[in-house]
């Protein structure tokens, strides 16, 4: 791969100063003065229906403005669900965190007292919170219709995907593995927590919102507002994270604005931490079945899966199961039912689809190794995708050299034994997975203006998330302009002063964008080679909008990773004592930052993997962990260090042959981690997280028969 | 079966029941509150609420001023000091976004109220610099991309601040049970401890253990 100038050099973040000076202004740092403070009252119950709500008392006390309830406010928050009609008050409501009112007041401590004052009279419906049980003849009907959501179709059918017969491919095959796994939801849980501040310049709507996405987030609120597109602004400067569930408007955006409208003043809507872990979304759970056909030389002959995704009461994600792509087989089908449940609504986390579907594929592929008597790593290399479904190649892939260079890095062939090596206590055990994730290319813009003195400034509607993008956008200008990078001024997070970005969702902003700039710069480029550089107070400006399509091949990021465990066989406690991911993610941009993504994303797998979850007591509906505390994400003590190999295949499609990343880093961490579980103990934990409580309970089993 | 209005705490609520020698706060128990006719709904305003007088050192600068006996410090800090540097990202002491430095230890603010603060010593992200000139600890952070959505970065320096005045020289695993009561869910643990080790390195011709 040919070496450039500025794209491929570890280069700190342009914005890192402002970051660790507590400069950096993110959604709820500003302030305008007069602003008010509003609160969100939720429902108490998982489902029920409203009878009657009083707002007197809450309405009457000194410092509250405005008070919005499904009685006075019929606004429908379209990207809520893209099935139903889901209003910002719902009646009945759905889920324990279901919006019942907002109130805006003075202060924040107003605004929470009145949310008490306000009484409403609920009648208790029953709830179902399981996707199976949700599906049985006497479930309480969740959505009109019935509880499994419509598929792509309109038909409240489940959607199937088929490739071969799967019933010719068991019958090709020597063995027959069959079982079925069980994961829960998972919230996001990025720091920052939902704020949304709005206010009216007559009849033109500003939200400064914490969104991933700030073309998205306005054109929603456009269209739920009923305002025309350049009626609304939308200013992100800086974001406090989402993984996935800051993309688009939000209830709270709408709420802010309605509130601030009602009010005559500024609005900041603030979520408390628990309203953030049960009243926005998490990652889907779901229940699998399996059926795997092999060959006694290892061959895979089919593949066969029944998934049901528990979507929470609004269909607000897709609700697929996805990975098996990783794997060449001939005969595939899948069935996946997405279904209503009273749980928190589900939606995308990093990867939406991906470590769920992956964690359980993988699982059994290695328990299929295991009973061949097949090192996993070879199983793996005979078995890996070489064309996208078997029939489509790939533009590039370097998935065979992230399995052969990350085992190489791992010491995997020194260090995997046969399962269950240990008879100590403490049980060690080595662990892999990998995985895939679409790369594809499409419409984004860029902006590029040049003054007299040779200073670009960079137009691009990105909110950087977390992800270095504007770094990476400035990085690919100067590569594109050749210029020095202290050239490059970047100008991001305002509609009014940038155009239409892809939102930062399917890790599609270094593809998409990044394609954009290069464009730009190239006319602009050619603009200053015939023109020379403007007069002074003048700018030369090119404009990009390319909406480039693959043709022919399908385009992937790959990754394999590799973990070591520890587990203590006396307390259940499981130990990451070893990490390698490998990723081919085409040329990387930026190996600095990518570093962290690939860190993180694997990190935050890992604690999938041992201890997260959105718990739910059975009997009253309501979650358990809704909060730091207790949902258990990782923490400086739990974090093993990650070693990163790059695979940088050359990719002739993308900017500089850059492809996805963010998201393909945690989805085979999971997978690892309970592979290196199986590893260590010959013991597998079918449901997580695998808690300790999971871990003693297999240990256990057949030691009182 | 009918219930009625929502059994929620709010956080001054929970503050005000914890928080000892608050007597001045009194506590009114929420049936109470709800029984209230709506005639006399005022006594919760603002002008209402009881308010006292502390002196402090914000940062290197002595400051004396009213705070109303429900705010937290986390809320001082932002609300009325705008040093938003100091972020909230529970506001229950879980994730330790808002930690600074109390009196040279770290503390979580959302978990100390406004009235605590007299005679105390606080300092926050914006007062790690020194005559125009970052610390050490803020430069590495920087040169091992510590940030990434950067929302948790103000907490994680003042532990790692708070770790460096007792311990100049931390090892690898005092670095991360130092810093352990900071949450990163962009997990970008492995580049906040080797920043940390960087800065605090014996070779490392800087200490960080000079300023605050």
């Amino acid at each position: 791969m040919s070496a450039l100038n500025s794209v491929g050099r570890p280069t700190p973040r342009i914005d890192a100063l402002k970051r660790v000076t507590g400069a950096a202004t993110y959604t709820a740092d500003i302030h305008i003065p007069g602003m008010l403070y509003a609160r969100v009252l939720r429902s108490p119950h998982p489902h029920a229906r409203i009878r009657k709500i009083d707002v007197s008392k809450a309405q009457a006390l000194a410092g509250v403005k405005a008070i919005l309830t499904r009685e006075n406010c019929e606004i429908v928050w379209s990207s809520g669900d893209t099935r139903n009609k889901r209003y910002l008050f719902n009646n009945p409501v759905r889920f324990a965190g279901d919006t019942v009112a907002a109130v805006a007041a003075v202060d924040r401590h107003t605004a929470e007292e009145a949310c008490l004052l306000i009484e409403v009279d609920y009648e208790i419906l029953p709830f179902v919170l399981e996707p199976e049980d949700a599906l049985q003849p006497d479930a309480p009907e969740i959505q009109p219709g019935g509880n499994l959501s419509p598929n792509n179709q309109g038909k409240h059918e489940p959607t199937i995907e088929r490739r071969g017969d799967v019933e010719e491919g068991f019958k090709a095959a020597d063995h027959i593995f069959e079982d079925h796994y069980q994961t829960p939801h998972i919230n996001n849980a990025q720091l920052e927590p939902r704020a949304s501040m709005a206010h009216w310049e007559g009849d033109k709507l500003i939200v400064y919102a914490s969104t991933q996405g700030i073309a998205n987030c306005r054109s929603d609120i456009a269209k739920d507002m009923g305002l025309p597109l350049e009626k609304v602004e939308v200013i992100c400067q800086y974001m406090g994270g989402g993984f996935g569930n800051k993309n688009q408007c939000h209830d709270f955006d709408l709420m802010a604005a309605e509130l601030s409208k009602r009010a005559g003043a500024p609005v900041r809507l603030e979520f408390t931490r628990k309203e953030d872990f049960t009243a926005v979304h998490g990652r889907w759970p779901t229940v699998q079945y399996y059926k795997v056909g092999v060959k006694n030389d290892g061959t895979l002959t089919a593949i066969q899966m029944r998934g049901y995704s528990g979507m929470g009461p609004y269909r607000k994600g897709a609700g697929d199961i996805s990975g098996a792509e990783v794997y060449q087989v001939p005969h595939f089908e899948k069935t996946s039912y997405m279904v209503y449940t009273n749980k928190a609504v589900s939606a995308n986390f990093r990867a939406p689809a991906y470590p769920q579907g992956v964690f359980a594929l993988e699982s059994i592929m290695d328990d299929a190794a295991h009973a061949l008597k097949i090192d996993p790593l070879e199983f793996r290399l005979r078995n890996f995708t070489r064309k996208f479904r078997d029939q489509q190649p790939y533009s590039s892939s370097g998935l065979e050299q992230c399995l052969r260079r990350g085992a190489e890095k791992f010491g995997w062939k020194q260090r995997w034994r046969p399962a269950a090596s240990d008879a100590g206590p403490v049980k060690r055990g080595v662990g892999m997975g990998m995985g895939m994730f679409p790369s594809s290319l499409g419409r984004s813009n860029a902006i590029i203006r040049v003054d007299s003195k040779g200073n670009y400034y960079l137009h691009v509607g990105v909110t950087d998330c977390g992800t270095a993008a504007k770094t990476t956008m400035a990085l690919i200008a100067a590569e594109a302009l050749e210029a020095p990078l202290s050239r490059i001024n970047v100008v991001w997070g305002d509609t009014d002063t940038c155009p239409y970005s892809v939102g930062e969702s399917g890790s599609r902003t270094t593809v998409f964008t990044g394609q954009a700039v290069i464009e730009a710069a190239k006319d602009l480029k050619k603009q200053i080679a015939e023109k020379g550089l403007p007069k002074p107070g003048e700018f030369w400006r090119a404009d990009a909008a390319p909406n480039p399509q693959l043709r022919d091949f399908a385009r992937y990021s790959f990754c394999a990773h590799f973990a070591e465990v520890e587990v203590d066989a006396e307390t259940g406690h499981i130990r990451v004592a070893k990490f390698v991911a490998a990723h081919d993610s085409g040329r990387i941009v930026n190996p600095l930052t990518a570093e962290s993504q690939v860190k993180g994303g694997a990190t935050t797998g890992i604690g999938m993997a041992l201890h997260e979850q959105l718990l739910y007591d059975r009997r009253s509906g309501l979650p358990l962990t809704a909060g730091y505390y207790n949902a258990r994400i990782m923490t400086h003590m739990d974090a093993p260090e990650i070693e990163v190999v790059w695979v940088e295949t050359e990719d002739p499609y993308g900017p500089y042959g850059a492809k996805t990343l963010g998201e393909p880093t945690i989805i085979p961490a999971v997978a690892a981690v309970a592979n290196a579980f199986f590893n260590a103990t010959g013991k597998r934990v079918r449901e997580l997280p695998m808690t300790r409580d999971k871990v003693l309970g297999v240990l256990s089993e057949g030691a009182l028969a | 079966m009918s219930r009625k209005a929502s059994s929620k705490i709010s956080r001054r609520r929970f503050v005000e029941g914890t928080g000892a020698g608050l007597a001045a706060a009194a506590v009114v128990p929420l049936h109470a509150q709800q029984q209230k006719p709506a005639s006399e709904p005022a006594a919760l305003a603002a002008a209402s609420v009881p308010r006292t007088r502390v002196k402090f050192t914000i940062n290197g600068v002595a400051r004396s001023m009213e705070v109303e006996d429900r705010w937290t410090l986390v809320e001082l800090l932002r609300d009325h000091l705008n040093l938003t540097g100091t972020k909230i990202g529970c506001d229950r002491g879980e994730c330790g976004a808002c930690t600074v430095l109390l009196d040279g230890k770290s503390v979580y603010s959302c978990c100390q109220l406004a009235v605590w603060m007299d005679g105390k010593t606080i300092v926050t992200v914006e007062g790690l610099a020194q005559s125009g000139k970052i610390d050490p600890l803020q430069q590495a952070f920087i040169d091992h991309d510590g940030p990434q959505c950067g929302f948790c970065t103000s907490g994680q320096l003042m532990s790692a601040k708070a770790l460096v005045l007792r311990n100049p020289h931390p090892t690898r695993e005092e670095v991360r049970a130092g810093m352990t009561g900071n949450l990163c869910r962009c997990s970008n643990y492995n580049h906040y401890v080797e920043a940390v080790l960087a800065a605090t390195a014996k070779s490392a011709t800087a200490g960080s253990g000079g300023n605050a």
